[in-house]
């Protein structure tokens, strides 16, 4: 029997004690993938704001026609509103109204006049918990359908040519967001993040492993049988290679399956590099298990592992973008996030994901994320070694 | 077969050598009772035998060759049956076995042979498909043992098997060893309890403070000292009864008795009156042979259940 051999039957056993561990299954599968429902349902309003349905209310203080001609048009837009409260204010801050639009008595006069207009004619009041995407956003078209409607009628009057319903002013832009396909989605930026987080999640589970089999014994028996550290080191990270890719399955399978059935968007690899996804995935894999076991091979407790590992984890995370998005991080934490592992995964994903970006593309976030992992490892052989001494 | 010369060893940030200058041998056929209280370098001493330890100092061959190289060649000519369940909880009894066959170097042919026969010697065949952690005490000391026996191994190194198991397992246990002995093994034996090394050891070796501080056959040992009066005496210093004694042996405080190794023809009478004729009045005393915890205590002044 060779070292080879050995090494097989170990990872058979490793693979074994794995599946009967309903603690260490829960954590490295069921978790990651509770991480990315809720996390996806829960910022899916980020990514798409429901301008419609919003409740809001309309406060009409001008009868001319082009006052009528705008809550027909914004009705149009949003829906229906809701009747004009008595106590606007009250209305908002307890949550029964999310924007009120009030309309002042001067509106149509003021934008019929060829003179440039001055004053406030609308105004727009919205509940404190308003998202600021949707404030912009309804700001955005107050503005936009006012300046339509000024211009038709000044067009209206002094060419005598109507325009009124053509809505051509807005019909001048065309606003497109490239995503080859599909638009970026909580879905489409929470299984990425989250896929990361779960994979780094075999920390804890490599390091209580460790720990307890340098308590029971059993370490120290293979090394009397002459099985060599780097053997025993080995037979612990690849299964859990195996993990990951299972992992990452079942979290690409959330995504395009079970999150439209929840209510959320749904993830789609159409037209993604396939060779890009496995290139980083499993770039990825050798950075969280190399990690995972150089940190086993320090930690002495079941208490270190059980704490150590996952701040580590929550840390990283958090440096890395999966918590936060880089972009909206100061100038600074964006230039330590540069630095996180889990930040060369999340860029490499999202490129492959959203860009379609392929393998020579990626190719940065893949060799960093390989040579975090070597170097990981060279450390856990050297710290097992010693801690096998 | 063994030959331990002059080992000594010193962990890193430790003031004090745990092994200092052991020497010792083991045969084919002979149980090797290792005894000593805790710290006294026994752990250390299996630890460097099964390869675990770099030797510091001294020398240990096996057959004439250096561990070292043994060790390189065929590992698992050694085996140790270690105090801790040194196996998967969540594996059944014969996935442990499978595994650790494996990691023997067994062939899968080798590794199913072997498997049935250390279940049959630890009679362990009924719970081949029990998983370890469903095992109780007892039987977890079995399953440590079939392990170890697995690569049919020339020495094996039993590391206090018995701590916390009931005493049905524990003859089980010594009998095993016993057996193995018989036919063939070299077994040393390290544990606290003397009575064990009584029933099983042919050759004993007392330890402390990492160095060796008898070595003999059991025979020799337990008649060491053969003839040994205890007395008690209240009436008279120690060193006046000492004194008067100093005729028939050699004398020494052991705690509240005056122990007196008498000399070759002395009768514990001829002692009695000695003492008696100088005025003690001996209010408690005891005659006979060592047994090994006396030897123990007269070696080490404490006992051998002592931290």
């Amino acid at each position: 029997m060779t070292q080879v051999h050995i090494l097989f039957a170990l990872i058979r056993k490793e693979l074994m004690v794995l599946l009967r561990d309903v603690n260490a299954l829960a954590s490295l599968f069921f978790m990651p993938i509770l991480f990315i429902i809720i996390m996806s349902l829960a910022l899916k309003d980020i990514y798409s704001p429901p301008v419609r349905g919003q409740a809001y209310a309309l406060d009409v203080r001008d009868k001319g026609a082009l006052a009528d001609e705008f809550v027909q048009r914004w009705i149009a837009l949003r829906g229906a509103p809701q009747a004009t409260p008595t106590a606007p204010r009250e209305a908002l801050r307890s949550g029964a109204l999310r924007y009120i639009v009030t309309i002042e008595p001067t509106f149509s006069e003021v934008l019929s006049a060829p003179n440039t207009p001055s004053g406030i004619q609308v105004r727009l009041l919205a509940d404190p918990a308003l998202n600021i995407s949707l404030f912009s956003a309804t700001q955005a078209e107050l503005s936009g359908l006012i300046g339509e409607i000024r211009a038709e009628a000044l067009q209206d009057r002094f060419t005598g040519i109507s325009t009124k319903g053509g809505q051509a002013i807005r019909l001048l832009v065309s606003a497109e967001r490239l995503s080859l396909g599909m638009h970026p989605t909580a879905v489409q930026q929470n299984v990425p993040a989250w896929l990361i987080f779960g994979m780094f999640f075999v920390v804890n589970a490599i390091a209580n492993l460790l720990v307890q089999e340098h308590d029971n014994g059993t370490l120290a028996r293979l090394l009397t049988l002459g099985v060599s550290p780097g053997v025993q080191l080995l037979s612990k990270g690849l299964p859990y290679l195996i993990v990951n890719a299972v992992q990452a399955a079942l979290m690409l399978a959330v995504g395009i399956w079970l999150m439209p059935l929840l209510g959320g968007d749904g993830l789609s690899l159409a037209g993604i590099h396939w060779g890009s996804l496995i290139l980083l995935l499993f770039t990825l894999s050798i950075a969280a298990v190399g990690m995972a076991l150089a940190l086993a091979s320090v930690i002495r407790t079941h208490a270190q592992a059980s704490t150590i590992g996952p701040i580590l984890n929550v840390l990283m995370a958090a440096l890395g973008g999966v918590m936060v998005p880089v972009a909206i991080m100061p100038t600074t934490m964006q230039t330590i996030a540069a630095y996180s592992p889990m930040n060369w995964g999340l860029e490499g994903l999202l490129a492959v994901l959203l860009r379609h970006a392929s393998p020579t593309e990626i190719l940065p976030q893949a060799l960093a994320l390989t040579g975090f992992g070597a170097a990981m490892l060279l450390a856990a052989v050297i710290l097992f070694k010693r801690r096998t001494r | 077969m063994l030959r331990i010369s002059d080992l000594g060893y010193q962990y890193p940030h430790s003031d004090k050598p745990a092994l200092d200058g052991i020497s010792l041998k083991a045969e084919r056929g002979q149980v090797l009772g290792l005894l000593g209280p805790n710290g006294a370098g026994k752990t250390t001493l299996i630890s460097h035998l099964a390869g675990l330890l770099p030797i510091q100092r001294g020398q240990i061959l096996i057959d004439d060759v250096p561990l070292a190289s043994v060790r390189d060649v065929a590992p698992t000519r050694i085996a140790v049956a270690p105090q801790e369940y040194a196996f998967y909880p969540a594996l059944s009894v014969r996935e442990n076995l499978q595994c650790f066959g494996a990691a023997s170097r067994l062939s899968k042919k080798q590794n199913e042979t072997r498997i049935a026969q250390s279940l049959a010697f630890t009679q362990l065949e009924r719970f081949a498909g029990t998983r370890a952690a469903r095992l109780s005490g007892g039987l977890k000391r079995r399953l440590n043992l079939a392990i170890a026996l697995l690569p049919s191994p020339e020495l094996v190194l039993f590391d206090e098997p018995t701590v916390g198991v009931d005493p049905q397992s524990r003859a089980f246990i010594l009998d095993a060893v016993k057996t193995l002995a018989r036919e063939g093994t070299a077994v040393i034996y390290t544990t606290h309890y003397m009575e064990e090394i009584e029933a099983i050891a042919d050759h004993a070796v007392i330890m402390d403070h990492g160095k060796v501080l008898r070595d003999g056959t059991l025979t020799d040992l337990l008649s060491e000292g053969a003839a040994r009066l205890r007395l008690i005496v209240k009436n008279m210093t120690p060193d006046t009864v000492r004194a008067q004694l100093a005729t028939v042996g050699t004398t020494r405080i052991e705690g509240e008795y005056i122990v007196v190794t008498l000399n070759e023809g002395i009768s514990p009478a001829t002692a009695i009156a000695a003492a008696e004729s100088a005025g003690a009045r001996i209010e408690q005393l005891d005659y006979g042979h060592y047994n090994l915890e006396h030897l123990f205590m007269a070696l080490t002044q404490r006992s051998l259940r002592d931290e």
